[in-house]
């Protein structure tokens, strides 16, 4: 939550000649962080940055409270200058002649009203103006704008009702029904859908949405008279759950769903009495209607010196603990090492636990003047599975071939799935509206984003796919996908060979039909019977597109390569010329000639006329050399399969 | 004499010009410089000459000596040119096609290298998630306000029992419950890497992106181990010069919590454009809550750590200084701006 709070404003409750930029400087070391501060006319507004913990700072008082405790240990002198929690002339009781309330304390923990007479609306001074103006909220007229005044300067939300409008002076706070009606302040009209903090009048009319907005029913308007001014504690979990469920984020809301101090209120009804003579001549009933039956009971919290040293790092004398503590208005006890806390109740939100203390200390003794050291102790004896290097090593081998690495986002339209896809039940749009299970039509988007810019290109990404499991999380398959455009397929096909040969693995390419695959125009990529993924022209598409199942990959090329001799025979070279039918698959072909045990290696060198396909290959015997006669014997092996096969002719 | 040496040397250079190889040059030089040589016959005559020119032949001699063998120097590389077959060095070269890392995998691979360097054990863990693991583990209860500030994507499925609803994971700390419960005692020195979702796109910020997020728990860890190591990772990362500072801030998962801050490469420090007041926001660091603890089986009393979760893409454009006007580009797959990092 961001708050603007004037300077001059701020002076009011804190005494000390800081400049702005030191404040500035100290308070985002030690406490709230102060974004900015800029010139409003002579004067300066703060920028600040309040926590969702700390609501008891989100006002000009509440930073002052911080900023007495924080800049004196700057050396900076700084007092806060305390408001009164109590008044001579005004009293708290339970019954009031001008109000009948029923109040469910679970809801309202801390119920006040007075009755305020005679009001005459105007226009508010210049300076209440000028301070609410700054911090963003328009003035209105004196009743509104002393209500966002309270709010500003302490905290605490307030309310006011035109007292006639509330028939027979009558006021159940209580739990709406589901489907009760409510038209609020600004015009609007809410269907509610039940447990929000509802007022109902003595005719049974909502005049209130408590904590988030005034009804219309009892709104203030000019010709109001007589208000009643209104300051309470609701339950923080059913104000956010309204103001959530509705839509209606007022500031007030804002604040009571975080948890306001019901202390807080007694000041807040106070200043509400001596703003309403001010500004509206309106003179207060003296006693104020206060149900709080279940007052403010400070906590303690213990803690040893010994955990506070832990937790800090370093030696810290108990003097120092107490007097960073009471500074911040929590009052201190040691018992030996043992230190006794006591909570404001401006804190008893947030401040729970030792080591909440701890940070209260922490912060006040200073971040910045705590040491930097690396932790000693004991390594965890375990370390990086070796899969992130295997992925880093395949997208080094494709980048290096000229694969350029792409990141598309996970989530995909409808057309872009398999049936029965995760979808989100709060997509930004339609076409990121489902996890995709298949990295196939990203792809295909991304080479369209760059055809007519690029002639030639290999795109490759290795993220998650997410397949969906009954009853538990889906499986987030790592894959690798890559796609070329201007590749020739050999071209596409050979870094995939390549890959798969820097990762020692031996695969076998099979012709088989896949999803999103043109019919006839993919292989699966099979290391012994396992497939690990496929390569081929997608559907209607002029790219080549691969995909591979980086698990797979991993667990199969983890294993230890074994060291061959070299042979000490040397090998014999030829290129032989096969002419094949049409339609014969070369691949296959490759493979039988490959299948012979004194064949070392081949490659294909050649293909013209679309039926002349010269190999290059190696004979090689490891216990001996071979000579013409030998070769002669397996070239005619060879020849003579690929006759019978697929009935091809060696070409003379 | 003058006369005679300056028509040697006309002679001697239509020679050597004339010269057709090697051995004929040979024979020229001899006939110049050897024993008897013209030449060397000049250089014994200086004598000879009056004292008041002596010095003038002596530098004419030399200056024809030092001419003629240039001369000589330079037919001999004539010869050996022409001897060669023409190659021409200086044509420009068929490159490779280059290829290219994207800039978040070069970023994971610098920043995993920090932290292993310092005993940091990387994993990855869900980013379809449960709630519990997202939030009610990490001390957020159900409707809690502190939810709000991410901005979660839900998934359409039904929800576990005990873990609550299925969502796409808006912080790589979801993976800190999970870390303890896989390595169920402490030491702890976890660093997590993974792609994260929020509901929110504009110029700096994307539906997905990525988080590095650092765990360590042992025995005594404290704020000082907390403030060393990011202090490290700065230096490492950023360069020696830079430092960091913690402000207070608040995470329900970590008790103190901080923003961090590095001191800006631009102005050193001493404020500029593109910081605030010479420091930049890295992100949220902090000690882990002891509710977190308890939630990943971890005995608080015992044990303490600290966590900290910074964004990948902005912890690395910090780096370079790189302004990237959109951050939406880096997963648009546009070669023009990927290939530029």
């Amino acid at each position: 939550m961001d708050i603007k709070i004037l300077d001059s404003w701020l002076r009011e409750f804190l005494d000390t000649k800081a400049k702005p930029a030191e404040l500035v400087k100290c308070l985002s070391l030690c406490g709230p962080s102060v974004e900015r501060v800029e010139k409003y006319g002579n004067d300066s507004v703060y920028n600040i940055e309040v926590t969702t913990n700390r609501i008891d700072s989100a006002s000009v008082y509440g930073i002052a409270r911080e900023g007495a405790a924080i800049l004196p240990r700057f050396g900076v002198t700084a007092k806060l200058k305390r408001i009164k929690p109590f008044s001579s002339e005004f009293k708290f009781v339970k019954k009031v002649n001008y109000l009948n309330p029923v109040v469910n304390p679970e809801l309202c923990k801390r119920f006040t009203a007075v009755l305020i007479k005679n009001v005459k609306i105007e226009d508010s001074p210049e300076e209440i103006k000028k301070r609410l103006e700054s911090a963003g909220v328009r003035a209105i007229n004196n009743i509104v704008d002393i209500s966002n005044y309270i709010m500003l300067e302490l905290g605490q939300p307030v309310h006011t009702f035109d007292y006639d409008k509330i028939k027979g002076s009558k006021m159940i706070l209580r739990e709406s029904k589901k489907g009760e009606k409510i038209t609020t302040l600004d015009g609007k009209v809410f269907t509610l859908k039940g447990n929000d903090i509802v007022i109902e009048d003595g005719e049974g009319r909502l005049i209130d949405l408590a904590g988030v907005m005034g009804g219309a029913l009892s709104a203030v308007d000019e010709n109001t008279k007589n208000v009643l001014l209104f300051v309470q504690t609701y339950d923080a979990v059913r104000i956010r759950k309204t103001s959530m469920g509705l839509a209606q984020r007022t500031i007030a809301a804002t604040i009571f769903e975080k948890g306001t101090d019901p202390e807080l209120v007694t000041p807040a009804i106070l200043k509400g009495i001596k703003l309403f003579k001010s500004l509206c001549r309106g003179e207060a009933e003296k006693e104020i209607i206060d149900l709080y039956p279940d007052s403010f009971k400070p906590k303690k919290i213990s803690l040893g010196l010994e955990f506070i040293e832990k937790r800090l790092g370093i030696t810290i004398s108990k003097k120092d603990i107490s007097d960073y503590l009471t500074s911040l208005d929590f009052e201190t006890d040691w018992y030996g090492n043992n230190l006794e806390v006591q909570v404001p109740s401006f804190r008893s939100q947030d401040v729970l636990e030792p080591e909440d203390v701890v940070e209260e200390i922490a912060r006040i003794y200073g971040y910045h003047n705590l040491p930097s050291e690396v932790m000693i102790g004991k390594l965890t004896g375990r370390s990086t599975s070796p899969k992130f290097t295997f992925e880093e090593k395949i997208k080094n081998y494709l980048s290096g071939w000229g694969g350029c690495e792409v990141y598309t986002l996970s989530l995909v339209s409808k057309d872009f799935v398999d049936q029965g896809a995760l979808k989100l039940k709060n997509p930004l749009g339609v076409d990121s509206e489902y996890l995709r299970t298949s990295l196939m039509p990203s792809l295909i988007n991304a080479a369209k984003e760059n055809t007519g810019t690029f002639e030639t290109f290999h795109l490759f990404e290795m993220s998650n796919i997410y397949l969906p499991r009954k009853n538990d999380l889906p499986e987030e398959k790592l894959m690798l996908a890559g796609i070329f455009e201007g590749y020739k397929y050999r071209e596409a096909k050979g870094i995939m060979e390549a890959l798969l040969e820097k990762l020692h693995l031996n695969v076998n390419f099979e012709i088989q039909e896949s999803k999103g695959f043109a019919a006839g125009k993919c292989v699966e990529i099979l290391v012994g019977k396992e497939s690990i993924g496929r390569i081929g022209y997608p559907e209607n598409s002029e790219n080549i597109y691969y995909e591979i199942d980086i698990q797979k990959l991993f667990k199969l090329s983890q294993k230890d390569i074994k060291y061959k001799d070299i042979s000490k025979y040397p090998a014999q070279v030829e290129d032989i010329t096969f002419i094949l039918p049409e339609r014969t698959k070369i691949g296959e072909v490759a493979k039988l000639i490959e299948s012979n045990p004194l064949v070392q290696g081949y490659s294909l060198d050649s293909v013209y006329k679309g039926n002349n396909f010269t190999f290059h290959i190696w004979y090689q015997n490891p216990d001996r050399t071979l000579t013409n006669s030998d070769v002669q014997e397996i070239r005619n092996k060879i020849v003579q399969a690929i006759k019978t096969k697929f009935g091809g002719q060696i070409k003379a | 004499m003058q006369e005679e040496i300056m028509s040697a040397k006309n002679q001697a250079l239509a020679q050597i010009t004339g010269a057709r190889d090697n051995t004929e040059l040979e024979q020229i030089r001899i006939d110049l410089f050897g024993r008897n040589g013209k030449i060397t016959g000049l250089v014994k005559r200086i004598k000879e000459v009056p004292q008041e020119n002596r010095q003038q032949v002596g530098i004419l001699i030399n200056e024809t000596k030092n001419t003629l063998e240039n001369l000589f120097a330079e037919q001999r590389n004539s010869f050996k040119e022409n001897a060669r077959e023409w190659f021409d060095p200086t044509i420009p070269g068929i490159k490779p096609k280059i290829g290219h890392l994207h800039l978040v995998t070069q970023a994971i691979t610098e920043i995993s290298k920090v932290f292993e360097g310092i005993g940091f054990e990387r994993v990855r863990y869900p980013e379809v998630e449960w709630d519990f693991f997202a939030f009610e583990g990490l001390n957020m209860p159900k409707g809690h306000p502190a939810r709000d500030e991410w901005e979660t994507f839900f998934v359409d499925a039904p929800e576990n029992p005990k873990y609550g609803k299925v969502l796409l994971t808006p912080q790589t700390s979801s993976g800190q419950v999970r870390e303890m419960l896989r390595v169920k005692s402490p030491p702890v020195r976890m660093i997590n890497i993974g792609k994260c979702y929020r509901r929110q796109s504009d110029i700096s910020h994307v539906p997905m992106f990525h988080q590095f997020e650092g765990l360590v728990i042992d025995e005594n860890i404290s704020i000082v181990n907390l403030k060393g190591t990011l202090s490290y990772f700065a230096q490492s990362f950023f360069g020696k010069e830079r430092k960091i500072r913690l402000r207070p801030y608040h995470f329900q998962f970590t008790e103190p919590s901080f923003e961090i801050d590095v001191s800006c490469g631009n102005c050193d420090g001493r404020g500029c454009k593109l910081c605030k007041a010479g420091w930049l926001e890295l992100g949220g660091a902090g000690m882990v809550h002891p509710n977190v603890l308890k939630a990943g089986g971890i005995n608080p009393n015992k044990y303490s750590g600290f966590a900290f979760g910074w964004g990948v893409e902005r912890t690395y454009m910090m780096k370079g200084g790189i302004h990237i006007p959109d951050i939406r580009l880096l997963y648009s797959a546009d070669l023009r701006y990927l290939t530029q990092f």
